[in-house]
């Protein structure tokens, strides 16, 4: 593949070959998948989210399809961080970044889970503060500014490699939230939408948790404004993400704040290689409009 | 995208076994499943096992969600999205189809006068759609014996040329593909493999299915024998729903 020199980005604290991360939750639980979407194209891979303990997660129906937004309820199905250390070695052997998502109720559950992460050879660690669907983690860690900042401050304290916040849209005020995050090397901005869906034959909620997250191009918006926002009130180092599907939204993205973004539903719609065709998409934006690396397109839009 | 169609016909296969036709206009080709929902309970992907204008699914009873499907009857309304996945590639020539368990539903609109059909189950009771091949052209395999050659479905292909065939087709147990997968490869033969593997989403994002980076429910269930030779998983190891990879 052409190597797009301009393309190269550093965010959150890790350096990338191209600005697009494949995100958490999407395609990232085996080792060889992950390891195929980095060949295929992205600068990264965040991997599912980790906890404790081994966890089936919810009985499908887990995902509503719609034209331009999927809704999901998983519920955080993982092998437990005991025995994910396989995946991730075989994930490395793309040579490409790799950031450990984690959730866990309090911070001492966060450090624990870190700390193996570590061992593991992930670059960065993403903390999940933003699941919208499982009680007791996710958002409802999330929400608190409080407990978010102890969290952010006990890993700062103790992990070596940079710290990301997951931050979810489902709060009232995010910058109360992002600012209590606000020591995270990267915060990455926008966890799924909390939302759900009815069958009006079955008159039932189509998905078996009921609630779910909302991803996909009708949730990008919502993502624009709290990148821009975060970026103006507190100028943190974000990774953008949330509804991304072309090298113009992608674009967007960085022009609100992000230094990278991270791409996910995209792949149900335009398959494994959007990474690459946005990645091109991008290049030629910047050439065009003589942007000599993507920092130079940082924020440009924040006013 | 939810769809919904009416039962227009059940028909009883095996004693596990059921058939329910509806009209659907849409275009399925053999090879493509689709994600049944029984609101209240669970949802499974299935293949479509008929086709044509009049589809259908045949349905295995193995667990609650099956059991609540197999129960509704002419007139029921069936909850389904899709359909999803790679199609088998079709032939025009001799074909053979290797089927085990309920694997020949998803090969059933493959059978034609061309078609030679290695049926295998445990026993006689469960061979499905062994009588919708042209007589003579069905070999019957049940590990008890009940009925055609005891055994399973790899014994059975010593007994034909397979150089005669234009394209294999094969659906089943992982463990059985693998074993005929070993048979098979590296004889210059036109093999595809229908793969099973715990599916979710079954639209390409949650992961669960995946073999070697590639989505069974996206690129395939249908896989070409030369994508699986060098796999790492095929036949190997598996993860479970949480997400743990265990051995075969």
């Amino acid at each position: 593949m052409l190597i797009m020199r301009n393309l190269k980005t550093t965010a959150g604290g890790v350096s990338f070959e191209n600005p697009l991360i494949l995100a958490s939750g999407i395609l990232d639980e085996n080792g060889y998948t992950i390891k195929r979407i980095l060949e295929e194209g992205s600068g990264g891979a965040v991997t599912k989210s980790i906890g404790m303990e081994e966890r089936d997660g919810y009985m499908p129906p887990v995902v509503v399809e719609h034209e331009n937004y999927i809704i999901n309820a998983m519920g955080l199905p993982n092998p437990g961080i005991e025995n994910f250390g396989e995946e991730i070695k075989i994930a490395r052997t793309a040579g490409k970044p790799i950031i450990g998502s984690i959730y866990a109720a309090d911070p001492e559950g966060f450090l624990n889970l870190a700390e193996k992460m570590v061992d593991y050879g992930v670059q960065a660690i993403e903390l999940n503060l933003s699941c919208p669907h499982v009680k007791g983690f996710g958002t409802e860690v999330g929400s608190d500014p409080v407990l978010v900042k102890e969290i952010v401050k006990t890993l700062k304290g103790s992990i070596d490699i940079p710290i990301w916040s997951k931050l979810s849209p489902n709060v009232t005020s995010i910058v109360d939230i992002g600012r209590a995050a606000s020591d995270s090397d990267g915060i990455v901005l926008i966890n799924t939408v909390r939302a759900m869906a009815i069958d009006i034959y079955a008159r039932k909620p189509v998905l078996k948790n009921t609630y779910g997250g909302m991803s996909g191009s009708s949730i990008k918006p919502v993502g624009i404004r709290m990148v821009y926002e975060i970026k103006k009130e507190l100028g943190l180092n974000i990774i953008g993400v949330g509804g991304i599907e072309s090298a113009e939204d992608a674009i967007e993205y960085i022009m609100a704040g992000a230094s990278a973004v991270q791409i996910g539903t995209a792949v149900w719609k335009y398959g494994r290689n959007i990474f690459s065709t946005i990645n091109s998409g991008i290049s030629k934006f910047m050439e065009d409009n003589g942007y000599e690396n993507i920092s130079k397109m940082t924020g440009v839009a924040v006013q | 995208m939810i769809n919904h169609v009416t039962i227009e016909e059940k028909v009883q296969e095996t004693p596990t076994v059921f058939s329910m036709y509806f009209r659907w206009e849409m275009k399925v080709m053999p090879g493509q499943f689709v994600m049944v929902w029984v609101p209240g309970f669970s949802e499974v992907p299935m293949s479509l096992s008929s086709t044509g204008e009049r589809k259908c699914l045949t349905v295995k009873v193995y667990g609650e969600t099956t059991a609540r499907l197999a129960a509704l009857n002419t007139g029921d309304r069936i909850y389904l999205r899709g359909p999803y996945g790679k199609p088998f590639t079709p032939t025009e020539g001799k074909k053979l189809l290797i089927g085990g368990g309920s694997g020949m539903a998803s090969m059933r609109p493959l059978i034609d006068d061309r078609a030679t059909g290695i049926i295998a189950s445990r026993n006689a009771d469960e061979l499905l759609f062994a009588d919708h091949f042209k007589e003579g052209q069905a070999i019957c395999v049940t590990e008890d014996g009940s009925r055609g050659m005891k055994g399973l479905a790899p014994d059975a292909l010593d007994k034909l040329n397979l150089k005669e065939f234009d394209a294999i087709y094969v659906c089943g147990p992982e463990r059985m593909m693998y074993a005929i997968f070993q048979k098979l490869k590296g004889k210059d033969l036109n093999v595809e493999f229908s793969l099973e593997r715990s599916m979710k989403c079954g639209i390409g994002l949650c992961d669960s299915c995946s073999i070697d980076g590639f989505q069974v429910c996206r690129d395939g269930p249908t896989f070409h024998i030369k994508a699986l030779e060098g796999s790492m998983e095929f036949g190997k190891t598996k993860l479970l729903s949480s997400g743990k990879r265990v051995y075969f």
